[in-house]
């Protein structure tokens, strides 16, 4: 699969000047951050919570999947998309790179993507759609050594193709129900409340591949509060968290991919690598929790 | 995916990128010894490129999705067309269902075997997948248990998802896909599959 670089000659120059813009803006990070660390000390009154989030509003619905089906447009199941406005079966990150996004913040170019939620056929959209990336699930010393996601990488989570509750990681609750128990297919949420998705990205990457053949094995879960040495490398803990203006009857509800069990998420990374890069080092490698500008809250 | 190394440039960048994160991971009293092995890995990244994307390096990623859906459909719409004979005696329909299932046949063997050559993967991602054009397990129990018109309409259904997808996803690949005999068998999936949609419509006609 494609390594940790980019691939395209017709970008290679490209690619060569970004590099170098990378570096200064990271440069120029460091002489900023420890000249400001020199003069204020550390952050006073901050929320020990590694996190900084994406919040995405819905952008739009296709039957594509550039990860899984690249190429190949109208050979998925329905997918919504949140991020990037421009993505559909042929998208490449050049593509989500020059586009607009539905995210807080605007720099997220990213892509999102999850099978549409459907009840009694018809499509419902999430009212609140936050993708969260943290530093959590690993020793301390693991967060404080948190790199950030490649630029490009693409990412598979859950299982579209579960048969059954056994093997699917989806979680199902209800938003201010928290008596409901989640569960792995749909639940039952009192009227009033909103049905919500939980899905956990793998956080241990294998240092080398920006995709692979089933797009989820150049990432693993962590092992015993670390990452295995195969995927040695931990990178922010990407957690889906989705919240439909539906409740009730779970048996009017199916995902595109199947029961509720199939819920799965597809990340494209295409975050600016110094708003990511320092979003990892402000907020995930010291634990503080940011807000969508990625600064303390 | 194409077997190529990783160029230089984009090494240098991930490196540098990772190196540079890594200095500035903590305060400068911080020792950064702890985060050696993040740009280590990263410049081992040369080694061994070329196994996911098969030996040659001649099928990208939309070959091989093609060819690993191509696989799954097929195998789908192959236990209704086995129906056929038991389920019905218009010999229109049996011409009709012997001839698609021929053809597919010869269709599945060759992706399958393109597939193995492209380095794949075998097991098919999309076992138990119920995707667009893909007869469910609760359809094809349906049909089992109908017979004559009933069940030619039912299968007729099928049969026209099952190509209406399988030609417009093949269509794709003769545009986006890079490896010839899989670009070659796509071509043919959509000559044949306009002409089994055409077959299709005087079935129908009552």
């Amino acid at each position: 699969m494609d390594r940790a670089a980019p691939l395209s000659a017709n970008h290679r120059r490209l690619r060569l000047a970004t590099a170098i813009g990378a570096l200064l803006v990271l440069l120029g990070t460091y002489v900023v951050s420890t000249t400001e660390r020199a003069n204020a000390g550390p952050v006073a009154n901050a929320i020990r919570v590694a996190e900084f989030p994406a919040d995405c509003t819905y952008s739009h619905r296709l039957p594509d999947d550039p990860i899984v089906f690249p190429g190949l447009p109208g050979a998925s199941h329905m997918h919504s998309f949140f991020g990037s406005t421009v993505t559909n079966g042929n998208t490449t990150l050049p593509d989500l790179v020059g586009s607009q996004s539905t995210c807080n913040p605007r720099v997220d170019v990213s892509s999102y993507w999850v099978p549409t939620l459907y009840r009694d056929n018809v499509p419902v959209e999430p009212a609140i759609a936050t993708f969260y990336y943290l530093g959590e699930g690993v020793r301390s010393d693991v967060v404080a050594n948190t790199q950030p996601f490649p630029l490009g990488l693409r990412l598979v989570a859950g299982n579209a193709k579960a048969t059954g509750p056994n093997d699917s990681i989806a979680r199902w609750s209800c938003l201010h129900a928290g008596q409901v128990p989640p569960s792995k297919d749909f639940v039952t949420c009192p009227s009033g409340t909103m049905l919500e998705s939980y899905l956990d990205f793998p956080q241990c990457w294998n240092g080398r591949d920006l995709d692979s053949p089933d797009h989820k094995s150049h990432l693993a879960y962590p092992v015993n509060q670390a990452c295995p040495s195969t995927h040695p490398v931990h990178v922010p803990k990407l957690r889906q968290v989705l919240r439909y203006p539906v409740n009730g009857d779970p048996s009017r509800f199916r995902l595109a991919s199947g029961p509720g069990y199939t819920m799965h998420g597809d990340f494209f990374n295409a975050w600016p690598v110094a708003e990511m890069a320092r979003r990892v080092q402000d907020c995930i490698r010291p634990v503080i929790k940011c807000g969508a500008d990625g600064r303390p809250i | 995916m194409r077997g190529i190394p990783v160029r230089k440039a984009g090494c240098l960048l991930l490196a540098a990128l990772l190196l540079l994160s890594a200095c500035t991971s903590g305060s400068p009293a911080e020792p950064v010894a702890s985060t050696t092995t993040v740009p280590s890995t990263a410049t081992a990244a040369p080694v061994g490129t070329a196994s996911a994307g098969g030996p040659a390096g001649l099928f990208s990623a939309t070959d091989i999705a093609w060819l690993q859906l191509t696989v799954a459909m097929n195998e789908r719409l192959l236990p209704v067309l086995d129906l056929v004979p038991s389920r019905t005696t218009d010999p229109a329909w049996l011409r009709f269902a012997a001839r698609l299932g021929t053809a597919h046949r010869a269709d599945l063997s060759t992706a399958r075997r393109l597939l193995a050559e492209s380095g794949a993967p075998t097991t098919n991602p999309h076992e138990g997948h119920d995707m667009p054009g893909m007869v469910t397990d609760e359809e094809l129990a349906a049909l089992r248990s109908a017979t004559g018109v009933a069940f030619q309409r039912r299968a007729g259904q099928h049969v026209r998802a099952h190509l209406d997808q399988a030609v417009r996803i093949a269509t794709a690949e003769q545009r986006a896909g890079v490896h010839p005999m899989t670009t070659a068998l796509a071509s043919a999936v959509v000559r044949t599959g306009n002409a089994d949609l055409a077959g299709l419509d005087r079935l129908d006609r009552p």
